[in-house]
């Protein structure tokens, strides 16, 4: 596999988390505002309260699901790198078969150590695709954490459509906690578009 | 390999990459600059530990912000991993002692772009900010050098401060302790290692009398700890009293 693709992904992988764990914290942010407008209005806004706290506690949860991105890019790359370290290796053992062959010379431990070092390369391909099916897997769970999150969003805004006569300025805060679970939404479904093209790429290499 | 932050001032950063998982190898930290999006990396590590160096650095900063590497001198622990970076990113520009540049080349990727430093030193930028290049001739190795950022006021010091510490180790000498206990504890771990592998007392000298001119806030060695605040001046004491090149003078 192309090692620029791989890096493409590795910054990829950078940019998604920090944009992630950025638009996480303004979720939880938006979550607490609207906790605290909630408690200011007393009874007139319980329904809208309910709305806060369904909201926070998903922030809290996408939090949860966002922490185990990390754990599982580390092994990916790491994984990778071994391949390129290994494909190194092999380059070297290729040249010097090729060199030895001009010189009509044949080495049996020379071609023994070629093989071991594709075998090892094939293995770690694999390895590393099943990490790589993981991570997609807990790119997915994140997915669903938002798009329940949305589904909350889109009832604060029927709340606060309801409880407009208050004065509380819920249509804004509504607004603001949609734009926030957009953001993330939006750099979750790029990052995994990437890794779906990783995914394609490594799958014809197996 | 973990990654930890040295310094922060806006978009000027410093880390230390550290404790690595394999144990066959010389356990070596490597250090990360940052600066308005470029980073450097310095003595970027041998070819065993690469892909857990590359992991742990990309915790801190995006690779592609990567424009150049350091290499203090020719040993494998410090740059046999030099085609690999190159593999992975061709801008990085290398800059290497002019005195070793034939022989880094035998590391591979011969048309990775290397930048000799002279024997008197020299300074680069990085993200607008300037590095300096000072010589650490024999400290160990004939051709060498240490990175000096006096706007973060960090030296790294190559193998100079280095400590032979366990598995799991921390990034500091411990920064708490005033006493200077901790200092004395963990000096006792660097004591072989400079007495074995620094040849030169005329060296040490040198390089003591030039250095202690500059402000160091953290003086962060290729191996072991970092030591910071009253631990640096206590290095220097410390290095300054010592006796050098043992294999001879015994």
């Amino acid at each position: 596999m192309d090692i620029q693709q791989i890096m493409q992904v590795v910054d990829a992988s950078f940019a998604a988390r920090q944009s992630i764990e950025k638009s996480l914290r303004e979720i939880d942010r938006r979550a607490l505002n609207a906790m605290v407008l909630v408690k200011r209005h007393g009874n007139a806004l319980a329904g809208y309260g309910v709305v806060a706290q369904a909201f926070r506690e998903r922030a809290a949860s996408l939090k949860e699901s966002a922490s185990h991105l990390q754990g599982t890019i580390a092994p990916l790359i790491q994984a990778r790198m071994r391949i390129l370290q290994h494909q190194r290796v092999a380059a070297s053992f290729s040249t010097m078969a090729q060199s030895m062959a001009r010189l009509g010379l044949d080495c049996a431990p020379l071609k023994n150590s070629q093989a071991q070092s594709q075998k090892f390369i094939a293995q770690e391909e694999t390895e590393a695709r099943g990490i790589l099916l993981r991570l997609i897997a807990t790119v997915d769970t994140l997915q669903e954490g938002i798009e329940e999150q949305e589904y909350v969003v889109t009832n604060g805004r029927i709340e606060a459509a309801l409880a407009e006569d208050t004065g509380a300025p819920l249509v804004r805060v509504s607004r603001d906690m949609g734009e926030a679970v957009r953001t993330v939404s939006n750099a979750i479904r790029t990052y995994r578009h990437q890794l779906e093209s990783l995914e394609h790429e490594s799958s014809t290499y197996i | 390999m973990k990654a930890a932050p040295i310094f922060e001032a806006g978009n000027h950063r410093w880390w230390i990459l550290y404790d690595q998982d394999e144990h066959r190898v010389i356990d070596s930290n490597v250090y990360v600059m940052e600066s308005n999006g470029q980073s450097i990396i310095l003595d970027p590590g041998g070819f065993e530990v690469f892909p857990q160096v590359f992991a742990a650095l990309v915790e801190v900063v995006p690779p592609n912000s990567l424009k150049a590497a350091f290499v203090s001198h020719q040993d494998p622990d410090i740059a046999s991993s030099l085609p690999l970076w190159h593999a992975c990113n061709e801008q990085i520009q290398w800059h290497i002692p002019k005195l070793w540049d034939g022989f880094i080349r035998h590391y591979g990727a011969l048309e990775a772009p290397l930048q000799d430093i002279p024997d008197e030193g020299g300074d680069m930028l990085i993200g607008g900010r300037r590095l300096e290049f000072i010589p650490a001739h024999y400290l160990h190795s004939s051709g060498n050098f240490h990175l000096y950022d006096p706007e973060a006021k960090v030296l790294f010091s190559g193998d100079v401060g280095a400590a032979l510490l366990p598995p799991g180790h921390g990034a500091w000498v411990d920064r708490r302790d005033k006493s200077g206990r901790a200092f004395e504890e963990h000096i006792t771990k660097a004591k072989y290692f400079h007495e074995r592998w620094m040849p030169s007392n005329a060296a040490k000298k040198d390089w003591i009398n030039r250095v202690c001119k500059l402000e160091i806030d953290y003086l962060c060695p290729q191996h072991g700890a970092i030591y910071s605040g009253d631990n640096v001046q206590r290095f220097f004491e410390w290095f300054d009293g010592l006796n050098v090149g043992t294999a001879i003078n015994e």
